[in-house]
Parts: C-alpha cells; structure tokens; sequence
C-alpha cells in the first residue's frame, strides 16, 4: 500500500484516506468574460499528460479533510513530495 | 404505545466478549462539530484550550483538521451557538454512535481493517480513519481501550465486522 504525507496532518498515511483531484496550480482566470473560447476551453479541459512528474492535487478525505498539493511520479506512481495549498509550485 | 417511542439503537446493546476483547455499543452522548478558523475563537466559547496539533485531544475536544474540531460531552449538555465569534457550531449527537473496544486484542481487531500503525498510535490520539470502506474517528483512551466514533448508518455493519474479527 502506498503511503503518502498529508503536510497537515505531517505524518504518512495509507493511499485509501486520500482522494486524487486533478492537476493542481490551474489558476481560474480574473476576468472570464474578457477570454476567447478557445481560452476557456483550455482553462477549462485541457490539462498535462506527462510521462514523469506530475503535479496534481489530492485531499485526505478521509483524514483532516484538506486538499493540498503532490508531485507524483507517473510511471512510478513514487510521491516525490507533498507540500500544502497555497504554497509555491514544487 | 411508549416503547414505540423509545430510541432505537442501531448497534446490540448486549456487549459481545470475543477472544481477548470485548465490543460495546457507547451510551448516547452529545457531540458538536466545530469549525473555526482560529482555535482562539473557540477556546473563548468553551472556555477551555483546545488541540491544536490535528490528531490530538484534550477535554474532550479533538482536533481533526486544521479548522476542524470534534467535541463529545455527556449526554444532554448545551454548549452556547458562538453568535458573533468567527465559528460554526453544529450538534451532531445523532449522527454519530460510538463502539468501544476492550481488551488486550483491542488493537489487533481494528488492525484488521485499518491501515494505522497502533504500535506507535499513543494514547490520548484521535483521528479520523478508514476502517475497510467506512469512515471512522479513532481515539485511543488507554492502551488497551479504543473508542471508534462512526455514523449511524454505518454502525451496524461496523459491529459486524468488529464482532467477526473479535470472535476469531
């Protein structure tokens, strides 16, 4: 089982507490009605695929409830490192 | 007509004593979940300091995220609803029952079903967990004495699955 560190709680706990919950640092834009459809759409739908590093959100559902930020590696499926929400891309 | 009314528990009320450890549905008792963002806003509701670390409980209260909070208090105690402080004060004594485990084998029993490491779960910690697929909140009272908190609706099935692995 993997066990992954919730920075909040501070300690590891198993994968099953948590909730995988996109690709994290997607910015909502300040000014929705000034985008082009096109930019919408890519705010909206489009997001990374990499082989390798990834940066995605995830939330211990199942423990202190938060969200916060990985880096996982996609081919490994190893975290390199869990850092809270809000905190600089990693 | 009255025992129609009477309140209808959905765990036995008959402990179950297994091998090395016993399984007991909790009287009903109050609970309130509190929500705040600075632990200082509640410490002047109740009066009392409240944990901080998340995993943590004193008097009572346990802290189960960074603005999230879990009291239990005898049954039929008020607490006041924080009118302007920054908070959220919700009762939520119906939501939850609670099974108490005993015994030397009390850990090992939950260990079935939980991914915790209860060798190294002190006592006086309270978090919430995952017992196979049912949310629960732990709380280690005394090293062998482990108080499971876990909604109503679930309880029956989380009896079960305690009361299989007991009599093992």
């Amino acid at each position: 089982m993997i066990l992954i560190h919730c920075p909040y709680c501070d300690e590891k706990r198993a994968e099953l507490e948590f909730a995988y919950a996109g690709q994290a640092h997607i910015a909502r834009p300040l000014d929705p009605s000034a985008l082009s459809d096109e930019e919408w759409e890519t705010y909206l739908f489009i997001r990374n695929n990499p082989r390798g590093r990834h940066h995605e959100r995830w939330r211990h559902i199942h423990g202190c409830g938060r969200f916060f930020n990985a880096v996982r590696d996609t081919v490994t499926d190893k975290f390199e490192t869990t850092y809270k929400a809000g905190e600089p891309r990693k | 007509m009255s025992e129609l009314l009477a309140r209808i528990e959905p765990t036995p009320t008959v402990p179950f004593a297994g091998n090395g450890v016993t399984v007991t549905s909790a009287p009903p008792m109050a609970r309130f979940s509190l929500r705040a963002r600075k632990a200082a806003d509640l410490e002047k509701l109740l009066g009392v300091s409240v944990p901080q670390k998340i995993g943590t409980m004193q008097s009572g209260v346990m802290c189960l995220g960074p603005d999230e909070w879990l009291m239990l208090a005898p049954d039929g105690t008020k607490i006041a609803d924080g009118a302007g402080l920054s908070l959220a004060v919700t009762e939520v004594s119906d939501r939850n029952v609670a099974i108490l485990l005993e015994g030397p084998r009390a850990a090992s029993v939950l260990a079935a079903g939980c991914a915790l490491d209860f060798d190294h779960f002190e006592v006086g910690r309270a978090t919430r967990t995952i017992f196979e697929t049912v949310e629960i909140i732990v709380v280690r009272e005394a090293a062998e004495r482990f108080h499971v908190e876990v909604w109503r609706s679930f309880a029956p099935w989380l009896w079960t699955a305690f009361v299989t692995v007991a009599a093992e």
